[in-house]
């Protein structure tokens, strides 16, 4: 029988789930953020094109859509959008800096079924949260987990990206989830966006991500995304596909309808199309040729002499892609130290014509 | 995700039975492949990368 | 909505008693057989032959799981694999007693 990472590379009929992001817009400038999102684009999709796009994912069977953005809370018909979603079967999880979440949006998420809530944070305390994600948003997150814990919501989401900063706080992280009824979710900083900048200042040590896949092989409970498959050659595999999902078991809608093999890519060269060209998002998944490419057996290249290989699957195409490396070769934090050597030599960082960034505003609070 | 069933070990097995022709002995092994069949895999829903 | 990760304790699967799908279980054919999700507990099942989506979706017709396999046309020698994915099916609670 062929393995069944084998088959997930090779592609589903359709996705699993996918990640939707609804706007641009957003009242928070995140220093890493993968979507440079901060001003709305004029050509957002519409409500009638967005119901469309969701009639598509039901047609497909589609299980649950990662609604994101930007912050969707902030569209206008973001409501009805979830809503609409639910009743054509398929489930909504939304990711929110929980700036719309009072105690009544708090009550009235608690009755709605098939309904999730991730709310982000990337630190354990404000001084360390407040660094990336700008001054009171630590506050603002916890006031709305608070909310939904008092609502009786049940088991929510906190989403970290594990930075150089916050790897030092799981365990706070875990105890954060506790006092909330929540679940914790740590997920892996690619370059991506507004992250190429940071990336050099805040991605993890080596010898902090050997900590970071230590704590998670202790912690089962805790969610990943899978994020962290290029750890897997430190042992035995963390729990999940173990595999990059891109244009094969997931990917990405952009506020204005173009199709990315998945959130950390994007950028033109893995774009796959437009959900308003002829035969919508159903037509992207099933026949373009970006996802099609995806979907052929990659080839190892570089790392076909070495033996954690199979593991680690040389890890993620984003990461690498942003770092000016070669798509078959190392990743960037290649557990073994090939891809940081590789590093000094990279190429030339891509850049992506899609920066929906407001212009930088005053310090984003203590930086360390 | 699971480790791939190590058919090796099925193989091992299979050689100290006393099989006059190969055909039989292929039947063999392609039993014990079945018997081992693992048909139904549970994975976490947030278990596939590209969903933040 | 609230996620209960507490699992029900096995309540042992018995085949000579009817089961059928929850209600709430959607089955997606895929080129590898199918994807099963349960929408109430989020379980997420692949289903790695088609013979066995075919055992699985037929099985609330059956007076008894026992009967579903002998309707089925599958080789018995190969009933011991299927028989464990059907426990774990209900160990999930994809598959309850009818």
């Amino acid at each position: 029988m062929t393995a069944l990472s084998d088959q997930m590379k090779a592609g589903l009929d359709a996705p699993i789930c996918l990640t939707w992001e609804l706007t641009y817009a957003c009242n928070l400038q995140c220093v890493h953020c993968l979507s440079s999102s901060g001003i709305r684009d004029k050509r957002e999709l519409t409500t009638i094109q967005a119901e469309a796009v969701i009639d598509q994912l039901q047609e497909m069977q589609v299980f649950y859509v990662n609604i994101g953005g930007g912050e969707p809370t902030i569209r206008p018909d973001f409501w009805h959008l979830v809503d609409y979603s639910v009743s054509h079967g398929v489930g909504v999880k939304f990711s929110t800096n929980g700036s719309r979440i009072d105690a009544e949006v708090a009550r009235d998420l608690a009755t709605m079924d098939y309904v999730d809530v991730q709310i982000s944070i990337d630190g354990a305390d404000a001084a360390t949260n407040d660094a990336v994600r700008g001054e009171g948003s630590f506050d603002t997150a916890v006031t709305a987990m608070a909310h939904l814990h008092e609502a009786g919501f049940g088991e929510f989401k906190i989403s970290v990206v594990m930075t150089r900063h916050n790897i030092p706080q799981l365990d706070q992280f875990a105890a954060l989830a506790d006092r909330f009824g929540a679940q914790l979710r740590l997920t892996r900083l690619r370059p991506s966006g507004r992250g190429a900048d940071s990336w050099n200042e805040l991605h993890a040590t080596n010898a902090q991500q050997i900590e970071l896949y230590n704590w998670l092989v202790e912690r089962p409970d805790v969610l990943t995304g899978d994020s962290f498959f290029h750890l897997s050659a430190l042992g035995d595999p963390l729990p999940g596909l173990n595999l990059c999902g891109a244009g094969r078991v997931v990917c990405l809608v952009d506020p204005v309808g173009d199709v990315y093999a998945c959130p950390f890519v994007l950028h033109e060269d893995f774009r796959a199309g437009n959900v308003c060209d002829a035969g919508g998002f159903a037509s992207i998944w099933r026949e373009s040729s970006l996802f099609a490419e995806l979907r052929e057996p990659q080839s190892a290249g570089a790392c076909s002499s070495c033996g954690q290989f199979d593991a680690c699957q040389g890890g993620c195409m984003a990461a690498k892609f942003f770092t000016g490396l070669p798509l078959d070769g190392p990743d960037p934090e290649c557990v073994t130290g090939h891809g940081q050597a590789l590093l000094q030599s990279a190429g030339p960082l891509p850049t992506s014509d899609a920066d929906h960034s407001r212009p930088m505003s005053v310090s984003l609070g203590a930086r360390r | 995700m699971m480790a791939p069933t190590d058919l090796s070990d099925h193989i091992d097995e299979t050689k100290s039975v006393d099989s006059g022709d190969s055909a039989e002995a292929d039947q063999l092994i392609k039993d014990e492949l079945l018997v081992e069949e693992l048909l139904v895999e549970d994975i976490s829903i947030d278990g596939m990368c590209g969903v933040y | 909505m609230s996620h209960d990760h507490n699992r029900m304790t096995s309540t042992g699967f018995d085949a000579d008693l009817a089961y059928r799908l929850h209600p709430k279980v959607a089955i997606r054919p895929e080129p590898f057989g199918a994807l099963a999700y349960h929408y109430d507990n989020r379980r997420l099942n692949f289903l790695r032959a088609p013979e066995l989506v075919a055992l699985v979706e037929s099985i609330g017709d059956h007076p008894s799981v026992r009967e579903a396999f002998q309707a089925s046309g599958i080789d018995s020698r190969r009933w011991p694999s299927f028989e464990k994915a059907l426990r774990s099916l209900a160990e999930s609670e994809l598959l309850i007693p009818a």
